[in-house]
């Protein structure tokens, strides 16, 4: 029997963990506060003046500089240039990757292989998507999904939630590719793609006046004075630090983990499957035919050692987790991580008890109806891992300035929400623009923007706080806790009304409703 | 408490005189000027630093700016005539056709409304402009070609002329004159009084010189404040002394006119040149801000007088 003493050299000295520690606590403060505000944003504002490029000409004027080319500022450029109340303002969007050819191109010529950034687009963020803003994604490489079905790693509780369309799987470059492919189709003369150029430097052009427009060095030597700054720059965003909005939150210290995997078949059913381990949920998301993409959220060396093990290895180590008990997966671990367990070894003792679990089970439980289709193999050089952490910001806008996706909050993947924030923050800063634009307001104003930030905050923070609270319940094996949670896991199940709530508010209204 | 409960009582008891009777005599004399009084200069010279500032004391202005532009929107919206093109049902399509249908009919229609609002040019005059909040959003708007903001409080003016600088796309559309309103030449499609009859000694004197700016077919677009113990509650008690959202000594509950006191006006002074086109009350929700509502006779109201050619 497997004892939980064995694991407990993984657990013990934690690996230094960068972000993290820099700061010597789990909580982080982007920009730490002064009581002379006023005399701070100057001095921040100086201080943000990297060392470098200062170009002489005088800077080019835009109405909207898009700061950043993922999935929101791409969006939010084509949102824009669709609407018929905004087509008519200037657009710049500023990428440091290679937009133009790189990510482009996957729209033409697709490789036949599944990329590891694979999210789940719920039916709402898709209607916004094809719908309001025109875009065809790349719909052979999309996966709807009918339902999820999740279990407890320490008890026997389980949600299966069914809903036609619930979501699709995409591939993070499907939608940037296919949001560039709608932005040449529209062919709009009011909208400019810098890629491969970095934002160098963002200044105030009259630090006292508070609604003077921003002003945008690129290394590639092009300034822009611009009435709106958005930024879709991520979670370390340096117009965030520009307008010197405070983000607060912390690391989980888990990692993320991805890949993606070979199936011996095509799923005849076709969900999400997710397990909460203790150390983190595991989750099996399908992929058109017999692919299909992981996201296991782990501990720091976990995640490590599950980089770093053979391809083979770690396919076992995937179709063990969704059956074997805890203790059994970490009595693997362990022994993997001592290097004292051979492939082989390996492979044998999982079949072993893997077929003792499946001879206890009474015959009418159809096994593919409970377990996630077998992985053959995972896809080489697939494997990845990210820190997984909560942030928030404190606002979303400021005079000139707003902030969009994870510039504004990060999450945890376990409901797989972070993009899906985005998009809804993109449909609602469109709406709050078109507005202004009706009311002849300057865009860049506050009284313009604020709309936007109280529309999605209270939002945001209860899907932000939800998702924190559920890795929270479901990161410990403590039994009182465990028995709660199972308790509340079968009761939703069995609770056809408020599952259906749960189901609307991740997924968005159905087509029914 | 107390003392000013009583003074509300009091104010509300003589309400109904003084401030109608100084409307009638301001009818009857006619041509005078129409020049605030110095008082009324002095304290808008020194709110002019903060105007711009929409955390500030003027955040309530701020926010009552985005009715005042649905308004006009809606007025100038209401004058265009869908395309011959465009089908509209000749029965009442909300209640009888399905829903999907009677979105696409409205669709079609609000688009076509849209596309003749932005052929037009319009050129607009606003009275009493302020800071010139009103002025700038009216400068943006695509239908319109060219505003003229005139005030009398020459550091609003210099306020409104220094900010409009910030925005390059005001630079050949937006002008603005500390200038009295008989002095301005020519004539408009669009003339507007927001928040100003209010302060002003001699409204009806205001009234008929802008009525004079208004183009054949053109429209006077006004708001002000119905006199009654409501509008000094909310305009004065709480906006003013109670919760400061609104600087004190702003508003006289003796300067207030009623809606119907204005309907009535044009009624006797020119019977068969003007159309009401609509009148809207408004007020302000915490929380929500302004909103437009059907109750015309009490607290904050907009007017629209189309001028018969």
């Amino acid at each position: 029997m497997p004892s939980f003493k064995r694991i407990s050299t993984l657990h013990a000295p934690r690996l230094t963990f960068n972000m993290m520690e820099s700061k010597g606590s789990s909580c982080f403060s982007v920009i730490d506060q002064d009581s002379c505000k006023d005399e701070m944003i100057l001095k921040s504002r100086r201080l943000f003046q990297v060392a470098g490029f200062a170009s002489k000409a005088a800077p080019k004027l835009t109405d909207v500089l898009i700061v950043g080319g993922g999935p929101a500022g791409l969006t939010l450029a084509a949102a824009i240039q669709t609407s018929p109340h905004l087509a008519g303002l200037s657009t710049t969007l500023v990428d440091a990757g290679d937009l133009k050819t790189k990510v482009a191109g996957f729209y033409d010529n697709p490789p036949s292989k599944f990329t590891n950034r694979v999210i789940s687009l719920t039916s709402q963020s898709k209607r916004f998507l094809e719908e309001t803003v025109g875009v065809r994604l790349m719909e052979e490489r999309v996966q709807a999904f009918d339902g999820i079905y999740v279990t407890d790693g320490c008890s026997n509780g389980k949600l299966e939630m069914e809903r036609e369309s619930m979501g699709s799987m995409v591939e993070i470059l499907n939608i940037q590719s296919s949001v560039l492919a709608r932005i040449n189709e529209l062919n709009a003369e009011n909208l400019e793609i810098i890629d491969k150029a970095k934002v160098v430097e963002i200044q105030s052009s009259d630090l006292l006046k508070p609604g003077s427009w921003p002003i945008v060095s690129l290394d590639n030597g092009q300034t822009f004075k611009t009435r709106l700054l958005i930024g879709c720059d991520g979670f370390n965003s340096p117009v965030r630090k520009f307008s010197h909005i405070e983000s607060r939150g912390w690391f989980y210290n888990r990692f993320g983990v991805v890949a993606t995997m070979k199936l011996d078949s095509s799923p005849f059913k076709i969900r999400g499957w997710q397990k909460f381990l203790p150390t983190g949920p595991i989750a099996h998301l399908p992929l058109p035919d017999d692919n299909a993409t992981l996201v296991w959220s782990t501990t720091e060396p976990l995640s490590k050692l599950l980089l770093d093990i053979t391809p083979e290895q770690f396919t076992l180590l995937v179709n063990a987790a969704f059956v074997l008990d805890d203790a059994d997966m970490k009595y693997y671990y362990e022994q993997l991580h001592k290097g004292s367990i051979t492939t082989q070894e390996l492979k044998d003792d999982i079949k072993f008890r893997t077929e003792q679990v499946l001879a206890t089970m009474n015959e009418d439980a159809f096994m593919d109806e409970i377990f996630p289709p077998t992985v053959t193999s995972v896809e080489e050089k697939s494997r990845a891992r990210f820190p997984l952490k909560l942030s928030h910001a404190d606002t979303y806008v400021s005079e000139r300035v707003a902030l969009v996706g994870d510039a504004a909050h990060t999450t945890h993947p376990l409901a797989g929400q972070g993009l899906n924030m985005g998009q809804g923050d993109v449909e609602s800063l469109v709406k709050a623009l078109e507005k202004g634009i009706q009311r002849g307001q300057d865009i860049g104003s506050l009284l313009a923007l604020e709309p936007y930030w109280s529309e999605r905050y209270p939002y945001n923070n209860m899907l932000l706080g939800v998702v924190d609270k559920l890795h929270k319940v479901y990161s410990t094996d403590f039994g009182p806790i465990v028995a709660a949670r199972t308790l509340g896991l079968n009761l939703i199940d069995k609770l056809g009304p408020l599952k259906d709530t749960m189901m609307r508010t991740v997924s968005g209204p159905s087509r029914h409703d | 408490m107390i003392n000013l409960w009583v003074n509300g009582g009091r104010i509300a008891a003589w309400v109904g005189r003084s401030a109608f009777r100084s409307f009638i005599r301001q009818q009857s004399s006619g041509a005078s000027s129409t020049a605030s009084s110095a008082e009324e200069i002095l304290h808008f010279g020194q709110l002019a630093p903060t105007w711009w500032d929409v955390r500030g004391p003027q955040r309530i202005l701020h926010k009552m700016n985005l009715v005042r532009m649905d308004f006009v929107r809606e007025v100038v919206l209401s004058q265009l005539k869908v395309g011959s093109e465009t089908f509209i049902p000749g029965y009442n399509y909300h209640d009888m056709v399905s829903k999907p249908i009677s979105q696409a009919i409205e669709k079609q229609i609000s688009q076509d409304l849209q596309a003749k609002l932005s052929e037009k040019r319009l050129e607009l005059l606003d009275v009493g402009c302020g800071g010139g909040i009103f002025a700038e959003c009216a400068a943006r708007l695509p239908y319109v070609s060219k505003v003229l903001g005139i005030d009398v409080t020459p550091e609003c003016v210099e306020v409104a002329k220094a900010h409009s600088k910030l925005d390059p796309q005001l630079k050949d559309k937006l002008e603005y004159k500390m200038e009295s309103l008989e002095k301005v030449p020519g004539q408009y499609d669009i003339v507007t009084c927001f928040e100003m009859l209010e302060h002003v000694d001699e409204p009806a004197a205001i009234l008929r010189h802008a009525w004079q700016k208004v183009k054949p077919d053109g429209i006077l677009v006004l708001s002000t404040i119905n006199r009654g113990p409501l509008s000094w509650f909310t305009t004065i008690f709480v906006a003013e002394n109670l919760l400061g959202l609104v600087p004190r000594g702003t508003h006289h509950l003796d300067k207030y006119i009623n809606s119907a006191e204005i309907s009535q006006w044009f009624q006797d002074e020119y019977p068969a040149a003007h159309k009401l086109l609509e009148c809207k009350g408004t007020m302000y929700i915490p929380a929500k801000g302004w909103i437009l509502h059907d109750q015309t006779d009490v607290g904050n109201y907009f007017m629209a007088f189309k001028k018969l050619a």
